[in-house]
């Protein structure tokens, strides 16, 4: 199995050439695209859009108001001292402590989403180019078997590559 | 604890004895100068008039155990904190020195160790076993002899005999020679310090603030209020 | 995008990274000599004792808690510039993100350290942390103490992420375009960005909640940081404004820091292409707003302390005003007000250089608006036998010297670590595809649209 990339200059090519993938055949899921930066108002570039990042970071928030009220009222039964005749159990101040451990909780709550769907930290892909540091789009079939590599290269020779790889 | 400002002579007498009776450390002039010195209890001087129709009025002033201390609730380690007794404990080994509590304590009763304490010989000898000595760092204020407190009660259980008022007397209390200063348990209604609570002659310092002290001073008549803001005319003695 | 200026963009912005000039080398020598000796310092104040500074019985509190005051209020440079302008979507802050994020993050270590230097007992600082201890004792939640450690440290770790994640794309730019060691290094800390739109669109939406969630924080941090003083009973603390009070007068001092900071970044690393006078303007009239309204909290509270009469707090009031801290009262009234207002108001005057010397003075006036909030009222607290003064001496003033030089030395050495532009959000501000014209107007005028 081998892998084929074409390096673009501009992501208007790079449109044309997913565009041509998709037409020779190839599904969304086994084009890959890398660049160097969020290329959201392209079609190629606006793919997995779609998120519950948000919803978790609730979810984050509510496990830490969870946390610090219960870290707040269990200690202050565990020993009851008497501090200038505040109630023991003192929950209009201890609503600072949850208010702070509900933001951080949301807060880690996302880093994590992040990390785990962006498979931070991970490995490069194998046919990962530094060229796409100097501003080039990659946009390249994963797995192509032998019938396949015609059409691909034929695809990207006819929409302005730069140049073509082919990873092992 | 009452105190009878118509009695009190301002011989300082108890701040010497609470110094020796608590190990409190004697700075010396160049810090008191810097405003270090440490006493648990101090006797504030007022003047009032003009010469030669001057009047000289005391206030011994020592930590007011207050029933809603402010300096209670802002320690974050717990070291200031209300005994089930009434008392306001310091927990010397639970301070790491923020001195939040100083600064919330609108009496200025508390102090802290600037510098290790240091007693140069052969005074070291005459320091108080029942009573630790505080690490340079902590904060430190009166304790009504807590020491005492605890003496006296495990004496009075010892000999099988409930404790009497007057059987137990901070160091200041004992050293008043004017008899002015008066300890005892508020919670009996007929001990003699519940008695002079409940005095007419009686009120409570910066009461208005709502920190519910409990020491209860005595005088025939209220001081003239202004000496107390207006600093020109309260010409305080060297601290 | 043209490529071609993207890349000139990358090489401008990395070379500061790539490339060490000897006066790099000096500025990072004398500031680490000055950090050390604060370190010297601080190391001879926990063997001696507090009693080597000027705190005294009762002013208890004084440069050290005014120093941790103001360097957290500087931290909030970042969470303005950075999460609000972000949520709102005013494109010319994308050169200006990271310097700010920076200043936050780095304020915010120097500011933390405060409170540790202040103790009396240090080396038992972790007993703020909430741990089950063998004494069986928590920490007293009830104490704005407490509550300080937990915003300061949930502030902190925000902040830290909020910078940290969008320089991932940067410092895999940095691993592609190095070899040897660096690009080592720089392998390790991409994580293995590599770039994928669903990588790109997992970023930018931790990045909008985080802007979400990092606005409320930096606002509660800093009013708690003012619940320090207003839960107190002493005379001019114990105010209801003082959480909004100090808010805005920490936004007030991070903008000016900011400017400060831009100012010398532009000048030192030839930046003058990418922090253009447009966003000096943009920042001064923020500025002016925050001028403003610092000065109506200080009149409002004033004005009800004056009004209400109360002798308590009129003897603090007057110290301030005409006895002996007026001086420095006034001083921070020229300073946050008088001298900022006509340099930032009109506009022939609001050059790059006129909104550098505002910015200098609102942080000196912001240092000093904190020492006269503390030591003035500790000084002259209800009961009056016990008044204090406060002078003090070097081992405070050599402390915070060392603080001033060690942001310098932390932000000479985050330089290096990488740019401080950041590059693929200026990238993305360039993008021809831009929906509103009100957005090619900022755009061109930005000089983004090349």
């Amino acid at each position: 199995m081998t892998a084929i990339y074409g390096l673009y200059a501009t992501p208007n090519s790079a449109q044309r050439a997913f565009d041509k993938l998709r037409a020779a055949g190839i599904s969304e899921k086994e084009i890959v695209v890398m660049s160097s930066e969020p290329l959201e108002e392209y079609a190629f570039g606006s793919r997995d859009r779609q998120t519950i990042m948000p919803w978790i970071a609730v979810l984050g928030a509510a496990t830490g108001l969870a946390v610090a009220y219960l870290l707040t009222s269990l200690t202050q039964r565990a020993w009851a001292i008497n501090t200038g005749g505040m109630p023991i159990v003192s929950n209009y101040t201890n609503l600072i402590i949850m208010f702070e451990l509900t933001m951080l909780g949301a807060v880690f709550a996302t880093v994590l989403t992040l990390m785990k769907t962006a498979r931070l930290p991970g490995r490069l892909p194998k046919f990962y180019d530094p060229e796409i540091s100097r501003g080039k789009i990659l946009v390249g079939v994963g797995r192509v078997d032998g019938s396949r590599v015609a059409s691909v290269e034929a695809a990207f020779q006819s929409t302005g590559v730069e140049t073509i790889k082919t990873v092992q | 604890m009452a105190v009878d400002l118509d009695r009190c002579t301002g011989c300082e007498a108890c701040v010497v004895a609470c110094h020796a009776e608590n190990n409190i450390p004697t700075v010396g002039p160049t810090e008191a100068a810097r405003g270090r010195a440490m006493h648990w209890i101090r006797v504030e001087r007022y003047w009032e008039g003009e010469f030669p129709d001057v009047q000289l009025k005391f206030k011994p002033v020592m930590c007011q155990h207050c029933d809603e201390a402010p300096c209670e609730p802002v320690c974050p380690t717990y070291a200031s904190s209300h005994t089930s007794e009434g008392l306001n404990a310091q927990i010397y080994n639970r301070c790491i020195g923020t001195r939040y509590c100083a600064n919330a304590c609108s009496y200025n009763v508390r102090f802290f160790n600037f510098s290790s304490p240091v007693w140069d010989k052969p005074l070291h000898l005459q320091l108080n076993p029942d009573v630790s000595a505080r690490e340079m760092g902590v904060m430190e204020k009166c304790t009504f002899c807590i020491q005492r407190i605890n003496t006296g009660k495990i004496e009075a259980k010892a000999a099988g005999e409930p404790l009497k008022d007057g059987d137990i007397k901070p160091a200041c209390v004992q050293s008043c020679t004017a008899n002015a200063l008066v300890f005892g348990d508020l919670n009996d209604p007929d001990s003699h310090v519940s008695q002079l609570s409940r005095s007419p002659r009686g009120s409570k310092l910066l009461e208005e603030l709502g920190t519910k002290p409990k020491v209860t001073y005595l005088q025939r008549e209220s001081w003239d209020e202004r000496s107390e803001y207006e600093p020109d005319r309260a010409k305080s003695s060297t601290k | 995008m043209n490529p071609e200026t993207d890349n000139r963009l990358a090489d401008d912005l990395l070379r500061p990274v790539l490339h060490t000039s000897r006066g790099f080398y000096i500025a990072v020598a004398l500031f680490s000599s000055i950090v050390l000796c604060g370190a010297a310092t601080w190391g001879y104040q926990i063997y001696y004792g507090i009693g080597v500074t000027g705190y005294n019985w009762p002013v208890f509190w004084a440069f050290h808690e005014t120093n941790f005051v103001f360097w957290i209020g500087i931290s909030h440079a970042g969470t303005l510039i950075s999460a609000i302008l972000r949520i709102v979507n005013a494109t010319w802050r994308r050169p200006v993100t990271r310097c700010a994020e920076v200043i936050t993050a780095f304020a915010l270590m120097i500011g933390a350290m405060f409170p540790l230097i202040h103790l009396g007992r240090p080396w038992l600082a972790w007993w703020l942390i909430p741990y089950p201890s063998e004494r069986g004792l928590w920490p007293n939640y009830r104490s704005p103490l407490v509550w300080d450690f937990f915003a300061i440290n949930t502030y902190l770790t925000a902040s830290l992420l909020f910078l940290i994640l969008p320089a991932l794309p940067d410092f895999a730019l940095i691993r592609d375009r190095t070899t040897g060691w660096r690009k080592r290094v720089y392998s390790i800390l991409s994580m293995g960005w590599h770039g994928t739109p669903k990588q790109w669109h997992r970023l930018e939406s931790a990045m909008h909640i985080m802007a979400l969630a990092i606005i409320p924080i930096a606002v509660s941090v800093h009013t708690i940081v003012s619940f320090d003083f207003s839960m107190a009973l002493v005379p001019m603390w114990h105010s209801t404004i003082f959480g909004p009070y100090f808010v805005a007068g920490a936004i007030f001092s991070g903008i000016a820091a900011l400017i400060i900071v831009m100012a010398l970044l532009r000048k030192l690393l030839h930046l003058e292409a990418y922090l253009l006078p447009l966003h000096f303007q943009n920042l001064g009239k923020l500025m002016l707003t925050m001028s403003l309204l610092w000065g109506y909290f200080v009149f409002n509270e004033r004005l009800t302390i004056w009004y209400g009469n109360s002798p308590h707090e009129m003897t603090v009031f007057w110290s301030t005003q005409t006895g002996k801290y007026a001086p420095l009262f006034w001083t921070m009234v020229l300073c946050n007000f008088v001298i900022p207002f006509p340099l930032l108001t009109i506009k022939r005057l609001r050059s790059i250089t006129a909104t550098v010397i505002a910015s200098c003075g609102v942080v000196v006036g912001m240092w000093l608006e904190r020492f006269l909030i503390i030591v003035p009222s500790l000084s002259r607290k209800a009961a009056s036998f016990s008044w204090g003064s406060y002078t003090p001496r070097w081992p405070e003033i050599v402390i915070m010297v060392a603080s001033f030089a060690g942001m310098a030395l932390l932000y000479l050495l985050f330089s290096k670590l990488m740019p401080i532009i950041s590059i693929w959000e200026l990238k993305v501000g360039q993008h021809p595809q831009i929906k509103s014209a009100a957005k090619v107007q900022d755009a061109e005028a930005a000089g983004e649209l090349v």
